[in-house]
């Protein structure tokens, strides 16, 4: 065993006086009571959105999707936003529970499970909108790699919009697997203090048969760190990849080859700012304030500002080349049909809630500050949802042939389908909130005694030590010479 | 397995856990496993567990996974169906890399993922025999085999001067079976139907 | 504890004997290379070792800026390190800038087509382009951001050299952690407006005058910055090895291992999607770039490039193993330095003197850059004891464990 020790400098990520037993009361019990009035009522409203959304698309499934407003020249409108848009929503719960696992920020602990949650969720409703916008949906499964009915025609594996295919299907798996491992030994723990019959039921076989044996503990670590590990590239390759469906094409505005990066950033930027509208209000229903603490969304902040800002240099350098690149096209796109032109407008809200505002997050009153932190993150998501709209529709409203230019603005279908994806994701994050374990309970008590306010209390002591007097008292402390430098590790 | 007696004792402290195994394994008992609510880190190594594997497992998946999607496009474009796509070339390797990138990912984590439960006996409807309730919760919980060379209650004697809590004796099936856990399972009595692990 | 380093005399005389050997390759080049072409391969081969060889001990100031800004504490055992590496930016930025005015007032406009009064007037593009591509520009440029890394770095070095001075209460502590984590934050703005666009833009893409890519300086950090990592290993190791840092053990190491293998991987992410869109799209004024490297005589090293530095710490770094030796660590820094200064080469080399020859010059001068940076690094870790003993994260760097 060794010393558990963190700088008492740093804030401690569980708040108040805690043991093991408390942390475990203090996250499951809410699944253990009845929900309350708010929670029915949200439930309700999303429902009634997801019903809303249902009846959309059947009219567009019904009618053909000629009811969307979309034309020769403006092929992807709302739809395709939507879809880039849900997806990179996605993508900060695998950054948090795989690309923070690997730089060890024991922050992520607190907010990991509820933030894959929301990735399932949104890509969950992301996969919703090139599904539908095939019109015969009927027909979906065209899209697999299979020899069709006419003869041994296969997909086109050049195609980007296959590859898509590819990195959404992987991505879903692979989150939810990464997901799901984890919940494991937490629905155990549920289980185990289960009061009714049913509750020990179907928790009971959601565990597993989990009983928490060392050796099955050393393989979930090092199944959990070889998932971070692949999933840490996986997350960069769904929106590059989601990014190529646009670059690859020779559309002045689509084809440039900062994209892949870029997207990833902006993906990252956008999920922390809904990981962030969720937690404020999961922390205040479920009085989990003194797990997900100020300092969790200080740390999340810090990510926004630092997302936003590459996203913001992206912006700058996408612009400058506009002009450097010297290409009639290019420079007419950016600078006569993008910051200015009928779509200018969405140009402009792009920039604002993007690059500039987040820009408050330098200052740590602001970070530390809820109302703003809450606000920011709607404003954020809002920002992303016009960049991908800016990037879609402005570039292709303007086509080369001037007969062919056009407006864009959606048909109620088209608007009910977004509303409804809304529906979908809160339906489930619900649910979620309700029946499943919202913070990792294990990962929590693993980080409790560095961590933990009443522990860290414990390390004042060190504080004053040189650090000689310090590296003296480890090897003197350390009476288990066989345990000595052989923590669990696991390769990656 | 087989259904089994085993000496149980509980610790409620990791300070306090880490010389008691030390003490128990030089005392020469076997440890039958040690139950914790998280993953305690060093404590498969005083347990004296050798290192999983699962990784290397998961590296062949992955290559597994790449061999795959390289042959069957490029056996798609080159021999079954040679197609002229935008006068791009039969073997486009940049065109390759992304679907080759995730089925490296897929076959991977869900090869080891499955491997993982295959090894941990981990699946719905699965049950095995749970020594303490609160092993979920905030204890470490230890199981020693009685063999019929221990003597249970010198065992137990030593148990509690280690610092082990709520020391007892149980009859338990050390492997799994399938069963609900709303009902109780008295498999001693039933050992036909005992599945082997 | 060993915690001041004293330079032993065979390090002096071994980064003497490169430098002197990069000398006499400058001199043989002086006067070997003859003609317009000859001056073209004189010059590029300087730009070229210069501008990699000062990005990547900026790189070292920028692990500062980021590992600070992180809050990581597992660093601050070997900060010293990168402190005494970034001491060489103000030196090698001094370098370049010399070189790169040379290239400028000379009119050496065989490596900056954008030179040439008369070209420009011809050419449509580069007149379009002359308001961003003239000397004006580019001289303000190049003194306004190495300037700016000459003042940070030396700033960031003071501070800490500084607050040796200062106790050990959790008071200065917190003083220690806010004036680091401003200062590297106006740092690493500044870092990402000139490595992360202009500076690459301006030194390297330009040489291709025509040519664009938004990519290219994303493309151009990733570089130097995974090779700035291997360098830090490589001299941590070396202190390592020489009975210093008693606080850095496997465990850090791991840590530099992870970072440089993923750091590899993320440079070659940059790399497949600045080339697979281009390649992809396949238009004229784009394809242009990788017409000599791809499709010309520069192919083996296109190859090569990815063999290196993508392939290699790849299936090396993969193993847990590798990552805690030190030998080990040599040497995949050592191939990960090497990998690099080669995407530089190849960077320069098509766009300027065009052939693929053997790079002697070339590499003579790297190997005279490599003795600079010893000398200079050595000297610098002599100035400060090794270890920063008020850091407030001293100790978790102590109990650190992967």
């Amino acid at each position: 065993m060794h010393l558990k020790y963190e700088s008492t400098l740093r804030e401690p990520l569980v708040d108040g006086e805690k043991n093991y037993h408390q942390v475990t009361e203090d996250i499951i019990s809410p699944i253990e009571a009845k929900p309350g009035k708010l929670w029915y009522v949200g439930f309700f409203i999303s429902l009634l959105l997801l019903a809303f959304g249902a009846f959309s698309v059947t009219w567009e499934v019904y009618y053909g999707t000629g009811v969307w407003n979309l034309n020769k020249t403006i092929g992807w409108g709302w739809d395709i936003t939507n879809f880039v848009w849900w997806v990179g929503i996605g993508h900060a719960g695998t950054l948090i529970s795989a690309i923070l696992l690997l730089f060890r920020q024991g922050w992520r602990t607190g907010v990991n499970r509820a933030a894959e949650a929301m990735t399932i969720f949104a890509v969950m409703c992301a996969g919703q909108f090139p599904i539908f916008h095939m019109g015969r949906v009927w027909m979906a499964f065209f899209v697999l790699p299979y020899p069709n009915t006419r003869g041994p025609l296969w997909v086109n594996f050049n195609s980007p919009l296959l590859w898509d295919v590819f990195a959404i299907s992987t991505y879903f798996t692979v989150s939810l697997l990464f997901w799901y491992s984890g919940l494991i030994p937490d629905f155990a723990t549920v289980r185990d203090r289960a009061k009714t019959k049913l509750r020990k039921l179907l928790y009971g076989i959601a565990s597993f048969g989990w009983t928490g044996s060392t050796k099955h503990w050393q393989r979930h670590e090092a199944l959990s760190l070889v998932l971070a590990g692949l999933s840490t590239p996986l997350v960069l390759s769904v929106h590059t990849i989601v990014s190529f469906d646009f670059a690859t094409s020779v559309i002045p505005g689509w084809h440039t080859t900062i994209f892949p990066p870029y997207f990833v950033a902006g993906a990252i930027f956008s999920g922390f700012a809904m990981v962030q509208t969720l937690l404020i209000i999961v922390r205040k229903v479920l009085n989990l304030e003194e797990y997900i603490t100020m300092g969790h969304m200080e740390a999340m902040n810090k990510v926004i500002v630092l997302t936003g800002s590459v996203v913001g240099c992206a912006y700058l350098t996408e612009l400058f080349m506009a002009w450097y690149a010297a290409v009639p096209y290019e420079f007419d796109t950016f600078y006569k049909f993008r910051a200015a032109g009928p779509l200018g407008w969405s140009y402009w809200i792009m920039m604002t809630c993007n690059v500039i505002t987040p820009q408050v997050f330098w200052f740590r009153k602001m970070r530390r500050n809820v109302a703003v932190t809450f606000v920011m993150s709607i404003i954020v998501n809002i920002g992303m949802w016009f960049e991908r709209f800016v990037i879609i529709c402005t570039s292709l409203y303007r086509d080369y042939l001037p007969s062919s230019w056009g407006y864009y603005r959606p048909s109620w279908p088209e608007v009910g389908f977004y509303m409804g994806t809304f529906g979908l994701f809160f339906t489930c994050f619900f649910l979620f909130a309700k029946y499943f374990p919202v913070i990792a309970v294990a990962e929590i008590k693993s980080i409790l005694k560095t961590s933990g306010e009443n522990y860290k209390r414990g390390m004042e002591q060190y504080e004053g030590q040189s650090a000689e007097q310090f590296e003296k008292g480890l090897h003197h402390d350390d009476h288990h010479h066989d345990t000595h430098g052989a923590v669990a590790h696991a390769h990656n | 397995m087989a259904v089994k007696n085993f000496v149980v004792a509980s610790f409620d402290d990791e300070a306090v856990l880490f010389p008691a195994v030390k003490k128990v394994r030089t005392a020469g008992y076997k440890i039958h496993d040690v139950y914790t609510p998280f993953p305690v880190h060093g404590l498969d190594h005083a347990l004296g567990l050798r290192e999983t594997s699962l990784h290397t497992a998961g590296f062949i998946y992955g290559i597994t996974g790449t061999t795959t999607a390289l042959s069957c496009m490029s056996w798609v474009f080159n021999s079954d169906w040679p197609l002229n796509i935008g006068g791009k070339p039969h073997f486009p390797l940049p065109a390759f890399i992304p679907i080759t990138f995730e089925l490296t990912v897929l076959f991977s984590a869900v090869g080891m993922v499955l491997t993982f439960c295959y090894l941990c006996q981990l699946m719905p409807f699965v049950k095995k025999h749970i020594f303490h309730p609160r092993q979920t919760d905030d204890l470490f919980v230890m199981a020693i085999e009685v063999t019929p060379k221990t003597n249970a209650e010198e065992l137990k004697a030593f148990l509690a001067s280690v610092g082990g809590q709520q020391i007892n004796e149980q009859k338990a099936e050390a492997g799994w079976w399938y069963g609900r856990y709303d009902r109780e399972d008295r498999l001693f009595e039933q050992k036909a139907g005992t599945v082997n692990a | 504890m060993k915690d001041q380093f004293v330079v032993p005399a065979r390090l002096k005389r071994t980064s003497f004997v490169l430098m002197g050997i990069g000398l006499l390759t400058l001199l043989i080049g002086l006067f070997a290379f003859h003609g317009e072409h000859g001056s073209t391969r004189f010059w590029a081969g300087l730009l070229q070792n210069s501008t990699f060889f000062l990005l990547i001990v900026l790189a070292s100031t920028f692990f500062i800026g980021a590992t600070t800004l992180a809050h990581g504490g597992w660093q601050i055992g070997f900060r010293r390190v990168p402190e005494a590496i970034s001491m060489a930016v103000p030196y090698l930025g001094a370098v370049l800038f010399v070189i790169l005015m040379l290239i400028v007032f000379l009119e050496k406009e065989h490596i900056y087509h954008w030179i040439n009064a008369h070209h420009v007037a011809e050419d449509p593009i580069l007149s379009w382009k002359s308001a961003f591509l003239n000397k004006g520009m580019f001289t303000g440029f190049a003194a306004v951001t190495i300037g700016a890394w000459i003042l940070f770095t030396i700033k960031l070095r003071r501070m800490s050299i500084e607050e040796d001075g200062w106790d050990l209460s959790p008071a200065t502590g917190r003083r220690i952690i806010w004036r680091n984590t401003v200062m590297c934050g106006g740092f690493i703005v500044i870092y990402a407006l000139s490595v992360g666009s202009t500076t690459p833009w301006l030194w390297l893409m330009s040489i291709d005058a025509h040519w664009y890519s938004t990519m290219y300086s994303w493309y151009t950090f990733a570089s130097t910055w995974v090779s700035g990592l291997a360098l830090i290993t490589l001299f941590v190791v070396y202190l390592k090895r020489n009975g210093y840092l008693p606080m850095v053990n496997e465990e850090h190491l791991h840590d530099l291992g992870k970072f440089c293998f993923a750091f590899s991987i993320f440079w070659t992410y940059l790399w497949f999607s600045q080339y697979m869109l281009i390649w992809y799209a396949n238009m004229p004024e784009e394809i242009v770039y990788f017409k000599p490297r791809v499709w010309g005589e520069w192919r083996p090293i296109f190859f090569l490039n990815l063999l290196i530095n993508f392939i290699t710490p790849l299936l090396y770094l993969m193993k847990r193993d590798t990552k805690r030796n030190y030998s080990s660590m040599v040497f995949i820094s050592i191939v990960i330095i090497a990998g690099h200064w080669m995407d530089f080469w190849q960077m320069v080399g098509p766009g300027t003197y065009k052939e693929l020859v053997f790079p002697w010059y070339e590499l003579g001068l790297g190997v005279g850059f490599v003795g600079l940076i010893i000398l200079l690094v050595a000297n610098q870790l002599t100035k400060a004891a090794l270890v920063p003993k008020n850091h407030p994260y001293l100790k978790e760097s102590i109990v650190h464990h992967t």
